[in-house]
């Protein structure tokens, strides 16, 4: 089964004074995957970019470089996407290796394959692999565990143990931080859980895309209500990599949409710009996912 | 009679080299043991004794002062005392014999070639990673692998231009490699000063020991460079990207940006527009084909790499990925400096090039694997333990001189975070002689020598920067750590030919095309270089006329005199408002004393003195050698001077520098082209002279001060009282003081002179839009002149002379407004600085 999404992805910027040349990257072109299908993308920014270059990043993520100049005091980037999802076939949790299997497997070096999950071991700019990871992880990693039983308990525990609060921490909150507070939004917990799967040894990335939303009941869809979404990615040799979502407490199913990976949020951030100007600037975020209905999805 | 043999020399009851003793046990690059030196020093040993004790003293002294006069420095961060630390530089050579050195130079050049395949692999196809040949964790964990740095063009796989790569030697004789540095290596530019001064303080030494010259790697480094721009561009623009005058080997950025001809910028002089890299100067943009770098891998581009980075430029990625500028050494090259590469790069050169590793690098076991990691931690009494990746760096860590309990805690560091570590051999350094207190001590070296390298072409610097530690004890080599350095002369078997890039002052030779780029940033350095040089002076002749009357006879008109310019003082916040009664000879002498001599007082001498000498060292590229040197000595400390009777030596030391600063201003008139620098430097001088002259005409004609006593000092200070004896045959009056320092066109001191000159210069300056257009800043300038033309300075001076100021004080007080409103104006057109911010 598969299901047909629009995606509108608008990022504002406001500056108090006027800006004379500003420089961005943007990764909002969703991936293309066996499960997913990017149908159109465009990305539009106003004032008109100069400058709209795009390529694939370390990552494989697309990115893009836009410049714009000429004095401007407001830059919004509208990112228009139709995707197709299917929903993924998860491996059944027991017949997935052991957990010490999956650690001793990655720290040998020999093919192609697990050179790539080699790279979600370490630390990484926003993920330190500190002491106090390993023992809130610990509970979860039972001697000889089948893996996914592993890390569906942890994800089960982050769930219950950290409350969702917008306004406990922000981008710049450490990881460190988080776990002390037992609050964060999807991108705390998604880091958080991350940094628990690499201190015991299990290669796990960082994604970024879009949950589709149900509006309150016998409401109808608010259009840009939603947000960005950003869940966990861990290796699983013989099966690849598996996606799970600790803010919800699942696998994720056809309605997440996949835009881009890495090891933490820098790799991976939306929209990231420079501005010669002095001066303040305010920034506003608005997404909205919609299923396409089976007539317009064509 | 025959001269004395060279054995004769050496074994004379006065030799120096005699006595010299070597260390047992270490390898003396001079001494195989006391008195026997090996026989390539032989020629030299034999110099330096003709020469003698004495003389060499003398030709020590010598290159002090040119060190001095060439503004050679390295900073020393966290010492406020370190800033422009003088460089140090020993006497004596350390010398290579040309089989020696063609091993090296070989060695050398393979390390290249094998560090440029590497990075290539690393940051292309990652086959090392694939096929096991390297831990990926080496590259993964490694905070220097950059990431967006992945994939970007370079040019036949060339990562690193200039190589530089640290040498020691074992007591076997054997050279080791400590350690690379393969993104910004320092010191090729300290090198080069180096051997200018021991080539001009031992000429004769130097020619009759047939030692290689450095000018042609210089050339050769420089043409590369220039073969790197995109395109190829057959006139490239080259820039030197410095992180600016705070950084340790600032003196050496601008040094090599002036030797190589390229035009030094910092990052905010740089912008990228279309996909490409631009200087910002006054005219507009000019495009940038090759950036030679000092600004580290991660700060150089905000966007895509750190974004709190000040250093870099927004954009240079994209720039660097479209094809359209050149970055040496290649962005992320940074990653294999590392220290943990040395214990992989023998079996790296035999997978890559099919070779043995020429160069051996010292012993390297990393703890990321099980059996070198239990190998450090049972042979750790020998080891000294580092940070693999340089991260965390700190000291390292001397494993034998560790006591149990920090021993079991290193241990247990390194069994946490093993790839974090490595453990290396300690190393036994060489010796060379030192010249110290007049007598020769052996001290560890570390020899730092340099490869360049092309597309096509591999050179190695024939030399180096040889770096000695601070006694004979210490083996941590390091300039931060106080140690000196040496020149090195690589011995040539035949006669060597000369070439040099420099002129006749010593200076080097000057590319046509960068003198005509004046990026805004240096253009507003010259403006308040300008203002400062000026103020410096108007400071000084205000204090001299002071002191003149404190030291003086009393009688005549002194007193009145003395106590008419302390008012004026008063009047101009120089002195506190206690001195409008109290006239303590003791107390304003103290004053007086702390407005020349003290650094942190609002005003002083001093204070002006050392922004003179910060703004000079920045836009040091600007000036001429000679200029330079004036500049350099500008220096006004108490300490300098012996203390007997203060006010007397204070009276020679103002007389001294008042002098210095007419040499600079008339090196500026006759010496520097007439540019749109030379115009920013002088309209500086000639804002701020009116601003003055306004200012101390307000200060002097007032209530509290009397009129008559104060004309005589006002013309001292503004050096017209030669013109006004000529001139005017009476007594000094102040319609004439008047007539002469405001309205006289032909008086170079006066108001309407310094107006005329900014008239001048403000229509010379590039303004955007129409060449008919008028700018504001010459509407202001206009209607100043106008104000002063029209004013009616006779009955301004008759009514102040009734005892009613007012007039002529507002008159005066609105050039002062207008005046720093004209300042504001220019900065804001042409000085503006936009900040970077990241979001």
């Amino acid at each position: 089964m598969s299901t047909t999404y629009e995606i509108t992805h608008t990022t504002t910027y406001e500056y108090s004074d006027p800006v004379s040349l500003s420089h961005h990257t943007l990764r909002l072109h969703p991936r293309e995957l066996p499960r997913q299908r990017c149908l159109e993308s465009e990305l539009q920014i106003l004032p008109r970019a100069g400058v709209m270059e795009s390529h694939f990043d370390y990552f494989g993520n697309r990115m893009t470089f836009a410049t714009v100049e000429g004095a401007h005091r407001k830059l919004v980037a509208t990112a228009r996407s139709r995707v197709t999802v299917k929903a993924p076939a998860w491996p059944v949790r027991s017949d997935t290796p052991k957990w010490e299997a999956v650690r001793d497997f990655t720290l040998g070096y020999k093919a192609d394959e697990i050179l790539e999950a080699r790279e979600f071991v370490y630390s990484s700019p926003l993920i330190p692999k500190e002491p106090e990871f390993a023992e809130y992880a610990a509970p979860s990693f039972t001697p000889r565990r089948a893996v996914l039983d592993v890390v569906l308990d942890l994800t089960d525990r982050i769930h219950g143990d950290f409350k969702f609060d917008s306004k406990a921490t922000n981008v710049a909150t450490p990881l460190e931080e988080v776990l002390k507070l037992r609050r964060g939004v999807c991108q705390d917990f998604a880091q958080l859980e991350i940094a628990c799967l690499r201190t015991m040894g299990i290669p796990a990335r960082y994604v970024s895309g879009y949950l589709e939303t149900d509006p309150p009941p016998g409401k109808p869809r608010l259009v840009g209500a939603d947000a960005s979404h950003a869940w966990v990615s861990f290796f699983c040799p013989g099966v690849g990599w598996i996606d799970v979502d600790p803010t919800n407490n699942l696998l994720p199913s056809a309605r997440h949409i996949t835009v881009a990976w890495g090891r933490d949020y820098s790799d991976v951030s939306p929209v990231r710009g420079v501005i010669l100007g002095s001066g303040e600037h305010s920034m506003k975020v608005a997404v909205d996912v919609s299923p396409v209905t089976e007539s317009e999805a064509r | 009679m025959n001269a004395p043999s060279d054995t004769e020399m050496i074994n004379r009851p006065t030799s120096m080299f005699a006595g010299y003793p070597s260390v047992p046990g270490i390898y003396d690059e001079m001494a195989m043991s006391p008195g026997h030196f090996r026989p390539h020093w032989s020629k030299f040993v034999a110099a330096m004794e003709r020469l003698g004790r004495e003389e060499l003293a003398v030709r020590w002294h010598h290159a002090r002062r040119i060190i001095r006069e060439h503004g050679v420095t390295y900073n020393v961060y966290g010492d406020p005392q370190g800033m422009d630390r003088p460089w140090e530089l020993d006497m004596l050579p350390v010398l290579i014999p040309p089989e020696e050195w063609a091993q090296l130079e070989a060695g050398l050049m393979q390390r290249t070639r094998l560090f440029n395949l590497i990075l290539a692999d690393l940051y292309g196809p990652q086959r090392l990673l694939r096929e096991g040949h390297l831990p990926p964790a080496l590259v993964f964990a490694n905070p220097n692998f950059l990431r967006p740095c992945h994939g970007l063009p370079v040019k036949n796989q060339v990562h690193v231009h200039l190589h530089g790569v640290d040498l020691a030697r074992s007591p076997d004789g054997q050279w080791w490699v400590l350690s690379d540095r393969t993104q910004t290596p320092s010191g090729a530019g300290y090198a080069l000063e180096n051997r200018i001064v021991l080539s001009r303080i031992l000429p004769d030494e130097f020619r009759a020991c047939q030692v290689k010259r450095l000018a042609p790697f210089f050339r050769q480094q420089s043409d590369m460079l220039r073969g790197l721009a995109p395109h190829n561009r057959a006139n490239p623009s080259v820039v030197l990207l410095t992180p600016g005058p705070y950084n340790e080997t600032y003196f050496e950025h601008d040094f090599l940006a002036r030797y190589l001809g390229f035009t030094l910028v910092e990052g905010g002089d740089l912008t990228v527009r279309d996909r490409k890299v631009f200087i910002k100067t006054l005219e507009g943009l000019r495009p940038v084909d090759v950036i030679l770098r000092r600004v580290d891998d991660s700060f150089c581009d905000p966007l895509e790499l750190r974004g709190d980075s000040f250093l870099g430029v927004a954009g240079l990625l994209e720039a660097v990925r479209a094809g359209n500028v050149t970055i040496a050494n290649g962005l992320g090259s940074g990653l294999i400096e590392t220290p943990v590469f040395l214990a992989f790069l023998p079996m790296l050169c035999r997978h890559l090039l099919g070779e043995e590793l020429q160069l051996p690098s010292v012993a390297t076991w990393w703890c990321g694997q099980q059996k070198e990691q239990e190998y450090v931690i049972e042979h750790l009494d020998e080891m000294v333990v580092k940070s693999a990746f340089g991260v965390r760096p700190g000291a390292p860590v001397f494993g034998g001189k560790l006591g149990d309990e920090e021993r079991e805690a290193l241990v247990e560091k390194i069994r946490a975070r093993p790839h974090d570590f490595i453990g290396q051999e300690q190393v036994a350094l060489s010796t060379a002689p030192v010249w110290h207190s007049e007598r020769l001590e052996p001290r560890p070296l570390v020899l730092r020598a340099y490869v360049a390298a092309s597309p096509d072409a591999l050179a190695v610097m024939p030399g180096g920067l040889t770096r000695v530690s601070t006694s004979a004890e210490e083996l941590n080599v390091t300039m931060q750590s106080g140690g000196g350095s040496k020149d090195t002369w690589v011995l040539s078997d035949d006669p060597v030919s000369t070439v040099t890039l420099l002129t006749a002052s010593g200076q080097p030779v000057r590319a046509g095309r960068s003198s005509g780029e004046l990026p805004s940033r240096v253009a507003d350095n010259l403006f308040w270089l300008g203002r400062y040089t000026e103020r410096l002076e108007a400071t000084l002749r205000l204090l001299r006329c002071l002191v003149v009357r404190m030291v003086g006879e009393p009688g005549g008109d002194g007193p009145a005199e003395l106590s008419a310019l302390t008012q004026v003082l008063v009047g101009l916040d120089l002195l506190p408002k206690r001195f409008h009664e109290n006239m303590s000879p003791k107390d304003l002498e103290h004053e007086v004393l702390l407005l020349l001599y003290k650094q942190d007082r609002a005003g002083s001498a001093r204070q002006i003195a050392g922004r003179v000498r910060a703004l000079a060292s920045v836009v040091r590229d600007r000036f001429s050698a000679d200029t330079w040197s004036i500049l350099n000595k500008l220096n006004i400390d108490a300490r300098s001077r012996p203390r007997r009777i203060p006010l007397v030596d204070a009276l020679s030391l103002l007389n001294v520098v008042i002098v210095d600063l007419s040499a600079f201003s008339g090196m500026e008139m006759e010496n520097m082209t007439r540019g749109l620098g030379w115009r920013f430097l002088d309209f500086g001088r000639r804002l701020e002279r009116a601003n003055h002259l306004a200012r101390l005409f307000r200060a002097g004609i007032c209530p509290e001060v009397k009129t008559a006593s104060v004309l005589q000092p006002v013309l001292e200070i503004f050096d017209s009282v030669m013109t006004y004896r000529r001139r005017y045959l009476s007594g000094v009056q102040l319609p004439s003081v008047l007539e002469l320092l405001l309205l006289d066109e032909g008086n170079p001191r006066s108001l309407a002179f310094q107006l005329e000159a900014l008239r001048d210069h403000s229509e010379h300056l590039p303004i955007e839009g129409t060449l008919t257009d008028k700018s504001e800043e010459e509407s202001r300038i206009e209607s100043l002149g106008l104000l002063l033309r029209e004013a009616d300075i006779e009955s301004l001076a008759q009514s102040a002379e009734t005892g009613f100021h007012e007039p002529l004080n507002s008159l005066l007080g609105d050039f002062v407004v207008q005046l720093g409103v004209l300042s504001n104006q220019l900065t804001h057109h042409y000085f503006t600085h936009t900040v970077a911010s990241v979001s």
